[in-house]
């Protein structure tokens, strides 16, 4: 048999267990009468049993059919035994494979990309398959830390609505047919040099990417490679232009920055890199933690829409949208980096912050977030050069993007030359531009003008269904592939497991424009860097340890030595103006969907937003003031009129927004998407254009008189509580250190627990926290927390063990400060959960734990009810049973809940006994450290530590001996073991109170 | 027995004059016995039955399901379930107070009400005790609350107030029963002696015991009644109390209150007594009763009602007092919410039905208006159901964790497990109609033999 009557055969197996998949009964036998009529199949069948399709085509009764058709069918079975490709050698388990243990997990190191920057992870292996993702420690950008989104990656690998086979214009097809039909172009595309071939991408890092393309670009010299990133960097790409003549990429080293000032700043929510920048900015704040509380960074923020980086400022100042480049203008004028006429109608705190900026030169910083204009980057570059950031704060490096260009004269010039029938032959690799370019191009009309055109994608999405044809993309964990960290670092990113449903990477596919019918990822990939490792000597041995290590060494971007040019004051655009009366629409990002290709993963769909606490929606968002003077409360549908179109949006009122604005988050209101991401939000994109891709002007809202019910995870703006969340000043921390202190009462009827062993305990540090969520979406992974879908939010019946509480100091209209604290179980001393479970299920253990007993649990729910904390949660129906994902997907350490039971935080009891096992194996008692929750594991902040009480130099001790330290309504004498280091605020003295 | 005089207005007299012991075993074994079941009971058990049947299709799909049909949630972890069960059992107490407290005292227009209120305490307690063990996440373990030796060398938590109810309602079940079932012998004998049908020879023989009527039998009978009775008249206040603590056990503002276990048992013994009310004045014109019980019982169970409805009153009271009185802030919230909040309604409906109508019990006429009295303990009833819900979720929902504030919302399957639950109520007495007498024809039968005594002296 040759190889490609092998594939023939292959690929009908595929094609037909695919049909199969998820129909059972009747449905079955529709579903094989239909698939025998499919042009497709019959083509196939034609190669594989010549003279059937015939009968077929003579209409043969269906059964005769299906005797014929037996023989495949026995084949689809078998490959529906398991995932992976039935060519290769399948191990079975009789013989194990060298060094895997059933039981003990393996680390792999890998990455995993957002936004085309890569975060280094570590995956972690249960008998062969990934069951988790862990930050790695040696990956600059992680650092071991990881955000929710690159964690539910490991979900969407297991996602069973992925695509699974090549589609032809929306209907299942050969594999063979698609590489034929690009294999047959290439001949002819030579000829014209490559006019008409046309790649497009999202942002691309991977060096092997680029150098494919490079090659291309050379066989085909008049190909051109466009970008489009919906929620990309284009502003700060204009703005460093603007300043410097050329693109660069600004690193951040908040460890060394004393003053801070945030421009509507992503530093601490999902710029690249953020998750270094959060745990450098909380190194600054972990005042008297060693006792150094003069130590303390102070940060400003100026926005509209709230930000993290916003919620810990020391001072926050919430700014119109056209008022903010004014602002910065006036921030430059004060420190000389401007003319002084820029200086008129500034706020008064901006001659304050001004001289705390210059007041720190070579420790200040500005920063500014990718929604802002390019003249605010441009002058934000032109501060930092004033402040002596440079070199010290601040450094510029060649950019991380491979050529970067201008993503949106990128998508526009593709669109208009699509549209003009100048492109012939059009790849789009994993993006989806149907869904996310500007509602001004019409990117679906001018795709059907494109004679051929190719599709990769993770999933069948609204640009699959309106190419030619549809590729199934191989997932990061599946496939071979590279990328660059913020920084310019490299990971090479190996496969964690065999591709489940088959599928490409976007290098095998580049690929086949060279003429490879059967590309291999990973020799396209290697061949990237053993030339590099050759000219360093030993070639397998670095290439093994760049894969061991999950970072190439030395591949930081270099340095760019660039100088502000002359004359920027008369280079920058005209601010935008907001004419009276109407209203500014800013788009955003969802934080966890970004532009939507996050859809269909429920753990993102479910897991609250910051601020917010909304999961399952989107919604307009609006100052309270704003909206009073409108007349709408939370949960009013408005229309949105723009000059680009209207749209319908439930309203949801944010304290800390700028007036006069409005916030439309986009990512949601997917078409085409899986089960999970169906019929959610609504899509802002439809009002996002070319020219207006952050802020419109000009909208009015009008009432609908409808609403709809919006799932928010919590029901109260909270205003301080003393008890709960503590704070203050640091002054007054000066004053008073012991303010955190409350009297507890020490009695009980009962006798104290003895502990000789371990005690396990927990100290969260409210100043490092900067509610960023990974924990909660950590633990959902490592717990195999169910998710249970909006209506079962509505019921307030979510699942997470460990919840981001937001509190607002000052009046919630226009918020002083946010809080964040995370609350989950506190293991109490006495706690009030253990006394009326009737059936004993939940208890304490010889560690101190308070342990939850599922088996022995029937589901009185009294436990809940007297948790003062509620951070117990019920499995109301059998959520975990009727959750759609792989079973293989689930943490084998940790038991999944049925219905009718109790659970909650277990302090992670799984990893406590794993080190429990290795220590007891080697005779010694477990160090400090080597038990790692996975919140705190996840954490960008280290604002969690975990350890033995027992031990006085242990981690978590020193921090519970911190004067902040204190327990939440440990006045009920519950005396939680999980304690909280007060949060500290540090305002300049100059500025008074807001 | 039609014959039977009634005086309105007289509330002195326990037996109508001209009442005698044959003619009352007559008419009350007859009831069981001869006479053709009437349209009435057919209308009524129709209408039971299918209530009863919407209780099965309820906890069936609760069954199928899990309790997230229900509209609990979190942080309101408890709804209706556990609200039904303390108004149940609350309701039972009313048959345990007259029979065993008021047996105690001796007390004469006892025995004409005490069988009804006894029958009513048996299918309030099966309706009590139903409801704990379906709103369990995991009912089919819920014997695992029983302190019985097993294999996994596990006990209850004897701590857990909740295992203290569990017996608590177990020995308040079996005592129930058994009570009733005593007091039933010497008149299942009566009715096995007068029973003309065969298969009603079997069912009334089997069911008296082999009671013969002897001396030795009844000086037995008089020792075991009186037993009974002095340990269900304690065990009614013991089981409200522990009901109590259910709550009051627990750390949450709003329920960890001292006065909880008084406060449950004034609040059962009210709509025990409304309860029997209510069944009193529609039955003893339908089973033609109005000769044995008299407007004298009813104005007693009027008086009793009334000073129920005082002393839960001053609970309700101190419940509102006592926040303030310490000062504490999270208790003052739970008492401002249910003065002001999303509960309010609910509140207020329960302090006007239960705390200020049964204040018109005061007025002579009132007690003698019985269609008037029937509503007033109508209302009570509700109201008692109210007081049960608001206290569950009122407090539930201002706990210590403001982040978790939330509200419940019953679903249909909330109101279909009540309307059911009252159902299988109704299906049970309604049998029990048909094939107990509603009478104790014993106590009776001494009462008159006494008040001729008394007479001919």
């Amino acid at each position: 048999m040759t190889a490609r009557e092998e594939l023939g055969r292959e690929e009908l197996a595929r094609h037909i267990e695919d049909r199969l998949t998820g129909k059972s009964g009747r449905a079955l036998w529709r579903s094989l009468d239909e698939l025998s009529r499919e042009p497709s199949v019959l083509e196939m069948l034609r190669a594989e049993f010549p003279g059937l399709p015939d009968l077929a085509d003579a209409r043969v009764g269906r059964r005769r059919l299906l005797e014929l058709m037996g023989a495949s069918f026995a084949l689809a079975g078998l490959s529906g035994c398991g995932p992976g490709e039935a060519s290769e050698t399948a191990i079975p388990y009789v013989t194990m494979p060298a060094g895997l243990v059933p039981g003990v997990a393996r680390h792999f190191a890998t990455a995993v990309t957002r936004g085309g920057y890569a975060d280094g992870v570590l995956a972690i292996h249960q008998m062969g398959r990934p069951v988790q993702l862990e930050g790695n420690p040696d990956h600059p950008a992680s650092l071991g830390a990881l955000d929710p989104i690159v964690q539910a990656s490991i979900l969407d690998l297991y996602d069973p609505d992925r695509s699974r086979t090549v589609l032809k214009a929306g209907r299942t097809a050969s594999t063979n047919g698609m590489v034929k039909a690009l294999v047959d172009r290439l001949p002819a595309l030579a000829a014209l040099g490559g006019g008409g071939l046309r790649l497009l991408t999202g942002t691309v890092t991977s060096p092997t990417l680029a150098r494919q393309i490079g090659a291309l670009k050379q066989r085909f010299p008049a190909m051109q490679w466009h970008r489009w990133e919906a929620d990309g960097r284009d502003m700060v790409r204009a703005g460093a232009v603007l300043a410097y003549g050329r693109p660069v990429d600004t690193v951040l080293h908040l460890d060394r920055a004393k003053v801070i000032l945030a421009v509507e700043s992503d530093f601490l929510d999902s710029a690249p890199g953020h998750l270094r920048y959060a745990r450098d900015f909380a190194r600054r704040r972990r005042a008297a933690e060693d006792g150094q509380p003069e130590e303390m960074s102070r940060l400003y923020a100026v926005e509209s829409s709230p930000t993290l980086a916003g919620a810990r400022a020391d001072h926050r100042f919430a700014v119109r949208p056209d008022e903010v480049e004014a602002v910065v203008r006036a921030l430059a004028a004060e420190l000389g980096a401007g003319p002084a006429e820029w200086r008129q109608g500034a706020p008064g705190w901006l001659a304050a912050a001004a001289r705390d900026l210059s007041a720190n030169i070579g420790a200040a910083l500005v920063h500014a977030g990718p929604a802002q204009p390019p003249a605010v980057h441009a002058l934000v570059h032109a501060i930092n050069d004033a402040v002596g950031a440079p070199g010290q704060t601040v450094s510029r490096i060649e950019p991380v993007e491979a050529d970067p260009v201008d993503h949106a004269q990128s998508v526009g010039g593709l669109v208009a030359d699509m549209a003009a029938g100048k492109v012939d032959t059009l790849l789009i690799l994993d993006a989806n531009p149907v869904f996310t370019a500007p509602a001004d191009l019409d990117f679906a009309g001018a795709l059907g003008k494109v004679p051929l055109s190719v599709h990769l994608g993770a999933a069948v999405d609204e640009t699959a269904m309106l190419c030619t044809w549809h590729v199934p993309e191989a997932h990061e964990l599946e496939r071979w592939g590279d990328a660059r960290a913020f920084d310019g670092t490299v990971t090479i990113q190996q496969p964690q497991v065999r591709p489940l449903w088959g599928g490409w990477s976007p290098q095998e596919l580049l690929a086949v424009l060279d003429g490879e019918t059967r590309p291999d990822g990973y020799a396209i990939v290697r061949q990237s860097w053993m030339e590099l490792f050759q000219s360093k000597g030993n070639a397998e041995g670095l290439w093994a340890e760049a894969l061991r290590m999950g970072v190439v060494p030395d591949s930081a971007a270099p340095p760019a030595s660039v100088s502000l040019l002359p004359g920027l004051a008369d280079r920058l655009p005209p601010a935008p103006a907001q004419p009276k009366g109407t209203l500014t629409a800013l788009f955003r990002p969802d934080p966890w969907l970004r532009d939507g290709r996050y859809a269909n993963l429920g753990w993102l769909q479910e897991l609250p937003r910051p601020f917010t606490t909304l999961t399952w929606d989107n919604a307009l968002l609006i100052a309270p003031a704003t909206a009073q003077r409108l007349d709408l409360k939370n949960e009013d549908v408005v229309e949105v009129n723009t000059a680009n179109g209207r749209l319908r949006a439930p309203v949801w009122l944010l304290p800390g927004h700028a007036p006069d604005c409005i916030t439309l988050p986009f990512g949601f209101g997917r078409r085409i998407v899986g089960r999970v991401g169906r019929d959610v939000g609504f899509d802002a994109f439809r009002l996002r254009t070319l020219g207006n891709p952050w802020q419109l002007p000009g909208v009015e809202l009008r009432k609908t008189g409808e609403s709809l019910r919006l799932a928010a995870t919590q029901h109260h703006q909270m205003i301080d509580s003393p008890d709960v969340v503590r704070h203050a000043t640091l002054d007054e921390f000066r004053r008073d250190p012991g303010f955190a202190k409350c009297k507890e009462p020490e009695q009980s009827l009962y006798p104290d627990y003895e502990y000789p062993r371990n005690a396990w305990g927990m100290a969260i540090n409210l100043n490092a926290c900067i509610g960023c969520n990974a924990c909660t979406a950590a633990c959902q992974g490592e717990n195999n927390i169910a998710v249970v879908g909006k209506e079962e939010v509505l019921r307030n019946r979510q699942m997470h063990w460990i919840r981001i509480d937001t509190w607002y100091e000052g009046k919630a209209e226009a918020p002083d400060q946010t809080l964040f604290q995370p609350m989950t179980c506190m293991h109490c001393e006495n706690a009030p959960c253990e006394v009326v479970c009737p059936v004993a299920a939940t208890m304490h253990d010889a560690d101190g734990l308070n342990v939850m007993v599922y088996n022995r649990c029937v589901g009185t729910r009294f436990c809940s009810n007297n948790c003062p904390y509620k951070v117990r949660r019920f499995n109301y129906f059998n959520y975990s049973g009727d959750d759609n994902r792989l079973s293989m997907s689930w943490n084998p350490d940790v038991s999944v809940r049925a219905r009718g039971v109790m659970e909650k935080c277990t302090y992670c009891i799984q990893r406590i006994r794993n080190a429990r096992i290795i220590a007891d194996r080697e005779n010694r008692p477990i160090r400090d450290g080597e038990v790692k929750t996975a919140c705190q594991q996840a954490c960008p902040a280290e604002a969690i530590v975990f350890g033995d009480l027992n031990d006085p130099d242990s981690a978590v001790s020193r921090r519970k001996a911190s004067p902040l330290d204190y327990g939440v309504l440990s006045e009920l004498n519950t005396r939680p073991r999980t304690t909280y280091e007060a949060r500290l605020r540090n305002p300049n003295p100059e500025i008074g109170e807001v | 027995m039609s014959a039977m005089p009634e005086t309105e207005r007289n509330l002195t007299r326990v037996v109508e004059p001209g009442v005698t012991a044959p003619a009352v075993t007559a008419h009350v074994s007859d009831l069981v016995l001869e006479r053709r079941t009437p349209l009435w009971w057919w209308v009524g058990f129709g209408l039971s039955f299918g209530l009863f049947v919407l209780f099965l299709v309820a906890v069936g799909w609760l069954f199928i399901r899990g309790i997230g049909i229900w509209g609990i949630d979190w942080p309101i972890a408890w709804g209706f379930a556990i609200g039904n069960y303390v108004w149940w059992v609350g309701m039972a107490s009313g048959g345990t107070l007259i029979s065993a407290l008021f047996f105690l005292t001796r007390s004469e227009w006892r025995s004409a009400t005490s069988r009804i209120a006894e029958t009513m305490t048996v299918f309030c307690v099966a309706c009590a005790g139903i409801m704990p063990v379906i709103h369990l996440g995991r009912w089919w373990y819920f014997y695992w609350l029983f302190p019985y030796p097993n294999t996994m060398v596990l006990w209850p938590q004897f701590r857990s107030p909740l295992h203290w109810d569990f017996v608590a309602i177990l020995v308040y079940v079996a005592g129930s029963l058994l009570f009733w079932y005593v007091g039933l012998l010497p008149d299942f004998a009566t009715l096995r002696d007068r029973a003309r049908r065969r298969w009603q020879r079997v069912l009334y023989g089997l069911l008296a015991l082999g009671w013969q009527g002897s001396s030795q039998h009844w000086r037995q009978f008089r020792m075991l009644y009186g037993l009974f009775a002095a340990l269900m008249a304690p065990l009614v206040c013991s089981i409200h109390s522990i009901v109590g603590l259910d709550f009051a056990g627990g750390l949450t503002p709003g329920w960890h209150e001292t006065q909880f276990p008084p406060y449950f048992v004034f609040g059962a013994a009210l709509s025990g007594f409304a309860v029997v009310l209510m069944l009193v004045i529609p039955l003893r014109r339908a089973l033609e009763l109005t000769g044995v019980i008299t407007q004298r019982h009813i104005d007693v169970l009027a008086r009793l009602m009334l000073t129920a409805s005082l002393l839960l009153s001053y609970c309700y009271l101190i419940e509102i007092f006592m926040p303030f009185y310490r000062g504490e802030e999270r208790e003052i919230t739970v008492a401002m919410s249910l003065l002001g909040g999303y509960y309010a309604p609910w509140y207020w409906a329960k302090i006007v039905l239960n705390s200020i109508v049964p204040q018109i019990l005061w007025v002579r006429s009132v007690r003698l208006n019985r269609p008037l009295l029937f509503l007033v303990a109508l209302g009570v009833v509700i109201g008692m159901w109210i007081e049960r819900y608001v206290i569950v979720v009122g407090s539930l929902h201002r706990n210590h964790s403001e982040s978790s504030w939330f509200v419940f919302i019953p679903t249909v399957w909330d109101w279909a497990t009540l309307a059911g639950s009252v159902g299988l109520f109704l299906t049970g007495f309604f049998l029990a109609l048909r094939f107990i007498p509603m009478v104790s024809m014993f106590e009776l039968r001494e009462l008159l033999r006494k008040k001729q005594t008394e007479g001919g002296r």
